[in-house]
C-alpha cells in the first residue's frame, strides 16, 4: 500500500487510472491533505512493505507460459456430477452473450442505458418464477451454497420461532455445508442434520429432529447422490406444522420434470442455475433464489422490476433497492449487493432456446441416460448399481467389490473420471454431453471393477 | 414553508411525535419529517405486545428516496399498530398526526414525556 520510495506528490496508479501529478495535487489540496499518505493514513502495522513478485513478460511469452501450464491438465472424459453438471450449451448462447452490448465490464443496471440487459434479467427471473410456481426470483447469487446461506439468514428474520436451528440433510456436499456454516456464524444460526434413508430424507427422522426452535428445514431434489425425493409434500407439511421455513434445493433442468416447489409447500427455492448456459468448469457457479411474495422485502441480492417510463412504455429497472447494502448499510437484508448478471443472461438464453418442451426433453434424458448406464454397470460382475432403490436424475452410486478408490484411479488411468464416494462406492453422472462416451466408460469399468 | 406542529404533542429531535390520550401514547413522525422523506412507500412496524425502549429504533419508514429508522420517544408496551399503513403507506404523508400514526403504546413511565421537546422547542429546531 504505502510505497516509501515514491517522491512526495508523485502519483500512484497505473496508465489505466490517469491521475496526473497535477490532478492529484489539485484533489489533495481540495480536501486539505498534504500527501496521499496523509490522506489514506494506513497504519505501519498493516502496511505492505515488500515486492508483489509479479514478473513482467511479453504477451507472447505469457501466452506460451500459460499454455504450458494448461497442457499439464489431465485430459479425462468426465462422468463427475455431484453439483457440477455439463449440459450442451448451444452456439447461440456464446454468440448472443458475446455481443458487445452484453459482454462488458460495465455493470449494466442503469435503466437509461441498459434496457436490453435489464429485460434479459427480468426474463431470467420470470422463467424461474414459472418453473418454481413461486412469486419472486432475484437475478442471481454467487452460487447455490450462497443462496442456501441467504435462505438460512432469511429464515431468522421472518420466522419468530423460539430458537435458531436450521436442519439440513446429513448427506450434504461439504462445500455447501461450509458456506452455510460461515453464514450461520454471525447471526448465531445452529446448523444441524437430520438422517437420510436410502439417500433420501428420512421423514420420520426429520420429524423427531423438529421442534419449536427450528427456523428452517432444507431438502434437495435431486439429492447429492442423484436420487429423486418422493416425500417432499410431507416435508413441506412438517415444516409448516412447526412454523419453520421450507427451503428446497433444485436446479432449472430438474425443475422442468420434478414436482413444482410451490406445490410441495416450499417457501424458498435455491440452487445452481449454471446447469443451463454455462459449461461445467472448475469454480463456476450461478445461484438461483426464488421465494414467496410475502418475503419480497427480505429477498437478498438484486431484483429487476418492470415499470413504465414517462411516456407510459414498459421499462425495466432495479427495484426495492432499499433492502440493499448501499442504501441500508448494516441493516440491509444481505451483504450481497451484486449478482452474476452475465451468467444469468446465458442461462436465460439457453432456457429460451430450449423452450418448455426442449427443457422437459433434456430433463427426461437425465432420467433415462442415468437409468440405462446404471443397468449396464449392474451387469458387471461384483457390481451393484444403483445402490439406492430410488429413481435417479443424472447420477447414481454403484457398489464395487474392489475398493472404490482403486476403481476410481484405474478408471482415470483409462481416461475416465468418476467420484469415489465411499469405501466401496463410486458415483457416476451422465448427461447428454458424456452419453456418447458411455460405451467406452462401461468397457473400461468392466476391466477394472 | 411552515410545517404543522400540533400543540398537543411532544417531540424528539429525530422528528417523532407522541400524544397522550386517556393513558395511551400514540406515536408517529412529524409533518416536517414526512416532507423530508418524500413519498412513503413502505412502513415496517413492531407487533402488538413488543416492548419499546426510549430512544431506540422500533420501526422503519421507507420512501422513494430514503430509508429511515423510527425512534421511540418513550418506553412502553405496544398495544396497537396502524394496520392501514400496510396498504396505504401514503397516509403518513397525507395525515402524519392523524390517519398516519404508527403505533400506540402503554407508557412505562409517563414522566418521560416531560423530558421531550415542547412544540415551541421543536418549532425552533426545524425552522
Amino acid at each position: 500500500m504505502t510505497d516509501h520510495s515514491r517522491a512526495a506528490g508523485e502519483s500512484r496508479g497505473t496508465p489505466y487510472a490517469p491521475h496526473t501529478p497535477e490532478a492529484t495535487a489539485a484533489m489533495l489540496s481540495a480536501v486539505g491533505a498534504d500527501s496521499e499518505d496523509e490522506l489514506f493514513d494506513v497504519p505501519e502495522s498493516v502496511a505492505f512493505d515488500g515486492e508483489l513478485g509479479i514478473e513482467a513478460r511479453s504477451e507472447r511469452a505469457a501466452r506460451r507460459h500459460v499454455e504450458g501450464l494448461l497442457s499439464r491438465n489431465d485430459d479425462l472424459t468426465e462422468f463427475l456430477g455431484r453439483g457440477h453438471y455439463d449440459h450442451y450449451v448451444p452456439a447461440v448462447v456464446d454468440d448472443l452473450a458475446s455481443r458487445s452490448e452484453f459482454l462488458t465490464s460495465y455493470t449494466q443496471y442503469q435503466p437509461e442505458i441498459a434496457q436490453g440487459f435489464l429485460q434479459a434479467l427480468f426474463e431470467y427471473q420470470s422463467m424461474l418464477v414459472e418453473l418454481t410456481g413461486l412469486d419472486v426470483a432475484n437475478c442471481s447469487m454467487y452460487d447455490a451454497a450462497t443462496a442456501l446461506g441467504e435462505a438460512a439468514t432469511l429464515s431468522q428474520r421472518v420466522r419468530s420461532v423460539s430458537g435458531d436451528r436450521v436442519l439440513v440433510p446429513e448427506r450434504l456436499r461439504e462445500g455447501k455445508r461450509a458456506v452455510l456454516e460461515n453464514y450461520a456464524d454471525g447471526p448465531g444460526v445452529q446448523v444441524e442434520t437430520y438422517p437420510t434413508d436410502d439417500a433420501n430424507a428420512d421423514v420420520e427422522g426429520l420429524e423427531a429432529a423438529l421442534d419449536d426452535d427450528v427456523a428452517m428445514v432444507y431438502a434437495e431434489n435431486p439429492t447429492v447422490r442423484g436420487t429423486i425425493e418422493e416425500r417432499l409434500g410431507e416435508i413441506g407439511d412438517l415444516a409448516d406444522d412447526y412454523d419453520a421455513l421450507f427451503c428446497l434445493g433444485i436446479d432449472p433442468v430438474a425443475l422442468a420434470l420434478l414436482e413444482e416447489p410451490a406445490s410441495v409447500g416450499a417457501d424458498v427455492v435455491v440452487g445452481e442455475a449454471d446447469t443451463l448456459g454455462v459449461p461445467a468448469a472448475y469454480g463456476t457457479g450461478h445461484g438461483l433464489f426464488v421465494t414467496r411474495e410475502e418475503y419480497l422485502r427480505q429477498v437478498p441480492g438484486r431484483l429487476v422490476g418492470a415499470a413504465a417510463d414517462d411516456s407510459g412504455r414498459r421499462a425495466y429497472t432495479l427495484t426495492l433497492q432499499t433492502r440493499e447494502q448501499h442504501i441500508r448499510r448494516e441493516r440491509a437484508t444481505s451483504n450481497i449487493c451484486t449478482n452474476q448478471a452475465w451468467l444469468a443472461l446465458r442461462t436465460a438464453i439457453h432456457a429460451a432456446w430450449l423452450g418448455p418442451d426442449g427443457l422437459l426433453d433434456l430433463a427426461e434424458s437425465c432420467v433415462t441416460e442415468a437409468r440405462d448406464l446404471a443397468e449396464r454397470f449392474d451387469a458387471v460382475d461384483g457390481v451393484r448399481a444403483p445402490v439406492h432403490d430410488r429413481h435417479h436424475f443424472r447420477e447414481f452410486v454403484a457398489r464395487t467389490d474392489r475398493p472404490a478408490e482403486a476403481v476410481r484411479a484405474d478408471l482415470a488411468e483409462a481416461g475416465y473420471a468418476v467420484h469415489a464416494v465411499g469405501e466401496h462406492e463410486v458415483q457416476v453422472c451422465v448427461t447428454e454431453t458424456a452419453a456418447d462416451d458411455a460405451d467406452g466408460l462401461v468397457a473400461a469399468f468392466e476391466e477394472v471393477a | 414553508m411552515s410545517f404543522d406542529v400540533p400543540d398537543d404533542c411532544r417531540y424528539l429531535e429525530s422528528h417523532e411525535w407522541v400524544r397522550l390520550e386517556d393513558g395511551a401514547a400514540r406515536i408517529g413522525v412529524s409533518d416536517f419529517a414526512q416532507d423530508e422523506l418524500g413519498d412513503v412507500v413502505f412502513v415496517e412496524l413492531p407487533a402488538a405486545g413488543d416492548e419499546l425502549s426510549r430512544d431506540e429504533d422500533f420501526g422503519v419508514v421507507e420512501s422513494i428516496k430514503a430509508v429511515s429508522d423510527v425512534y421511540a420517544p418513550i418506553s412502553g408496551t405496544v398495544t396497537a399498530v396502524n394496520e392501514a399503513l400496510e396498504n396505504e403507506p401514503e397516509l403518513l404523508n397525507e395525515d402524519p398526526y392523524g390517519e398516519g400514526w404508527l403505533v400506540e403504546v402503554e407508557p412505562a413511565d409517563e414522566d418521560e414525556l416531560d423530558e421531550l421537546l415542547s412544540p415551541e422547542a421543536y418549532r425552533d429546531q426545524i425552522e
